[in-house]
């Protein structure tokens, strides 16, 4: 994109591209930290993200995500390590927690921790079996953005200037909790449970404070809608309109898996995106979530304070800043008059296209032609002066990106030392005394925020 | 300089057209801790919406607004129209009167994924003996084809009747373009895009679900014919050939309970206005059978 003059656009339609931040109450308006401040922690809070693969030499996440421990499990059944430095062929001894209990009474479970230990063990192979991750930062948008809303550090990278040589360049976009080490742990999206077993199993190994899995499970039986409970006869619809035969012992590996993310949420929190097609209850794994363990359900706002069209509006924990959808159905009827393609014909003038926002919320990108955002120049080498920022960052949304801030906030409460008890009931506990309610008061949803009370700009 | 003094000195907006750095550009950044101006010939850069972040992140988003293939007229078999040019002016210059009927708004998510839960016991139950049947007609009916509504009437294989299917025809075109505008308002995803385990016997049209065209083209030849001829013993049955015609869909799995009904709704607002645009050919076919 070129050849853009600074008046061509009335101001009213520009926002702050770190306004969740503000909202949240992380930053005051000047973007300065309200009642915490930058610290170096010895021991940085740590942040498992159960996610896609990132791009991790992004200027704003070099620092951010933890070069020797996250690990992938998308193409090598026990994992390898994607970001270790080239030439490094062995792991190290790593700082886990090698007694752990967490998988006692899964006996299938048990049996891949075993795997997995011997396989984690110091001098091992950082390629398992010389399977390489498959974790190409050309695919990995969704986890560049996670982590750039959870711990993304402002920063001052190069730029090429026009005619030679190079500038500072500053970047200044931030995650929730600057401070905070984020492991990216990746996976394939086959619906099989070992890989995600595996991947609970490895959070709880590196001791991980915050767990956040920004996506769905497609476990067969508890996506929802489920289907076993309805029967056709004496068979169940679930089985009736299976398209292939299940794998034998699946089923319990699948149940463990359940038991599993339960018991990792009692020893810190686990943060769930609700989903983003209005799921009454919120989708699996977020319908774990109850008083009595650590799993937290992420509905989202949109920058008027508004549910956001996708959200689910009932029986998720918290809700946070994120983007908007327009809705044209019984339950409601919110559209985006400003678009360019919106037609007033047949919309009833009862509505609630007040409620809209255009407002997205704002992350980091994969940097060049791939990811979210595009360019229309060749992706700089890691390392070499910025010809352009704008494919560094992009637009995003979802409850994907609620649940982000969610795990960044904890972060940070952990971090600053402004929360104490660490298990996921007790940060759970401490995060809905951070929440003010918000959105519809005969459905408030409850938001968390670090000062004072939430702001939204675009109200 | 510390992090914060980057976040205190500098800041992204978010415009229409891209990422705007220190709101002014003019001169490159020599020093960013100070510099309020900075960002030089890079300040506003792509911040590209992202291509599928309606399937991706954000189902609801973008409301799937397909556009519509040009699917008319152009398989009729003989007997068919050309395209009906001076009834669709007549059908524009009446837009007032269908543009905006009131139809009422689909169901929300929860409500289409119970629907799809419904459209899973049909897909379950398709195969079984009391309903194997629809396959053939669900093929059949896939495309713009007339036996649905010619055989209740007994006229199928007659030459006769040319009037009546060229009514047919007429209706079944000016009906496609009304729905097309209803559909694309609401923007409803088909069943398998919110329910995934659906597995439907036919593709998915190029465009959206509610309400259901086939439902709505086939009420409004059966309401349309109910009014050339009401005395005609199969009046009735038209009805319930359309009623089949729009729940074959639901079979396929292509269309919610709810797209049919609405299409019902559809037709029968819309039913005035048809009478006045397709007179002329009503009058054709009235004198065919009297």
């Amino acid at each position: 994109m070129d050849g853009y003059t600074e008046t061509a656009v009335p101001a009213a339609l520009h926002y702050d591209a770190l306004w969740h931040l503000v909202t949240l109450g992380v930053l005051d308006a000047d973007h300065a930290p309200r009642g915490w401040a930058l610290s170096k922690p010895e021991k940085p809070t740590k942040v498992v993200v159960i996610d896609t693969s990132a791009a991790p030499d992004h200027p704003n996440l070099v620092d951010a995500i933890d070069r020797d421990l996250s690990l992938d499990f998308f193409s090598a059944r026990l994992g390898s390590f994607p970001y270790l430095p080239e030439g490094q062929d062995q792991i190290g001894a790593l700082p886990l927690d090698w007694t752990t209990t967490i998988a006692d009474g899964l006996p299938r479970s048990s049996g891949l921790l075993a795997e997995l230990v011997d396989r984690l063990s110091s001098g091992s192979a950082a390629h398992h079996l010389g399977v390489q991750p498959c974790v190409s930062p050309m695919f990995s948008a969704h986890g560049t953005n996670i982590a750039g809303l959870v711990g993304a550090r402002p920063a001052i990278a190069q730029q090429a200037l026009p005619g030679g040589g190079t500038a500072d360049l500053p970047l200044p976009y931030s995650g929730v909790d600057p401070m905070c080490r984020i492991i990216q742990v990746s996976t394939n999206f086959d619906p099989a449970p070992e890989s995600l077993i595996l991947a609970f199993l490895y959070a709880d190994l590196v001791g991980a404070d915050v767990v956040l899995l920004p996506r769905v499970i497609a476990d067969p039986v508890r996506t929802v809608p489920e289907l076993d409970d309805i029967k056709i006869g004496d068979r169940s619809l679930g089985d009736m309109v299976r398209q292939v035969a299940p794998v034998e012992g699946e089923a319990d590996l699948w149940s463990e898996l359940a038991a599993l993310i339960v018991a990792v949420s009692h020893r810190r929190p686990v943060v769930c995106a609700a989903g983003n097609a209005a799921e009454d209850g919120g989708i699996y794994p977020a319908n774990l979530a109850t008083d009595h363990n650590g799993i937290i359900s992420v509905g989202a706002v949109n920058a008027k304070g508004q549910r956001s069209g996708f959200a689910p509006a009932r029986g998720v924990t918290v809700a946070a800043p994120s983007n908007d959808a327009e809705i044209f159905d019984a339950t409601e009827i919110r559209l985006d008059e400003s678009a360019p393609d919106y037609d007033p014909i047949g919309v009833p003038v009862d509505n609630d296209n007040a409620k809209y926002s255009r407002f997205d919320v704002i992350s980091t990108d994969v940097p060049g032609p791939a990811g979210y955002s595009g360019s229309s120049v060749p992706t700089d080498p890691v390392g070499a002066p910025i010809r352009e920022f704008g494919s560094y960052f992009s637009r995003f949304g979802g409850t994907s990106a609620a649940s982000a801030l969610v795990a960044g906030f904890l972060s940070l409460g952990m971090s600053t030392g402004a929360m104490t008890g660490r298990s996921g009931v007790e940060a759970k506990g401490w995060l809905l005394g951070k929440c003010h309610a918000v959105g519809d008061p005969d459905a408030p949803l409850s938001m968390p925020c670090w000062d004072g009370k939430p702001t939204f700009p675009d109200a | 300089m510390g992090l914060h003094d980057i976040l205190a000195a500098n800041r992204f907006t978010v415009t229409p057209t891209g990422l705007l750095l220190n709101e002014t550009s003019a001169q490159p950044v020599a020093d960013p801790a100070t510099a309020a101006g900075g960002g030089g010939a890079l300040s506003v850069l792509a911040l590209n919406r992202n291509r599928n972040r309606n399937r991706n992140r954000n189902r609801n988003r973008n409301r799937n607004r397909n556009r519509n293939r040009n699917r008319m007229l152009d398989a009729a078999p003989d007997g068919g129209l050309q395209e009906p040019w001076r009834e669709r002016q007549k059908l524009h210059a009446l837009a007032d009167q269908w543009m905006a009927l009131p139809l009422p708004p689909p169901p929300g998510l929860d409500g289409l994924r119970r629907e799809a839960v419904d459209l899973l016991i049909k897909q379950a139950l398709r195969r079984s003996p009391a309903e194997s049947q629809r396959h053939e007609e669900i093929y059949r009916e896939a495309g713009l084809e007339l036996s649905g509504y010619l055989r209740p009437l007994g006229i199928e294989e007659l030459g006769d009747y040319g009037a009546t299917e060229s009514l047919f025809y007429l209706i079944l075109a000016l009906t496609d373009e009304i729905g097309l505008r209803y559909k694309d308002r609401f923007g409803v995803l088909r069943p398998n895009q919110v329910e995934p385990r659906l597995r439907p016997l036919l593709p998915n049209p190029a465009h959206q679900s509610y309400p259901s065209n086939h439902s709505f083209q086939s009420f409004s030849v059966a309401f349309l014919f109910s009014r050339v001829l009401p005395e005609h013993p199969a009046s009735a049955e038209m009805f319930v050939a359309a009623r089949r015609i729009a729940e074959n869909r639901e079979w396929a799995g292509v269309h919610y309970a709810s797209d049919t009904a609405a299409g019902y709704a559809l037709a029968r607002m819309v039913a005035p206005v048809l009478e006045q645009v397709c007179a002329e050919q009503m009058l054709a076919a009235q004198a065919e059978w009297l």
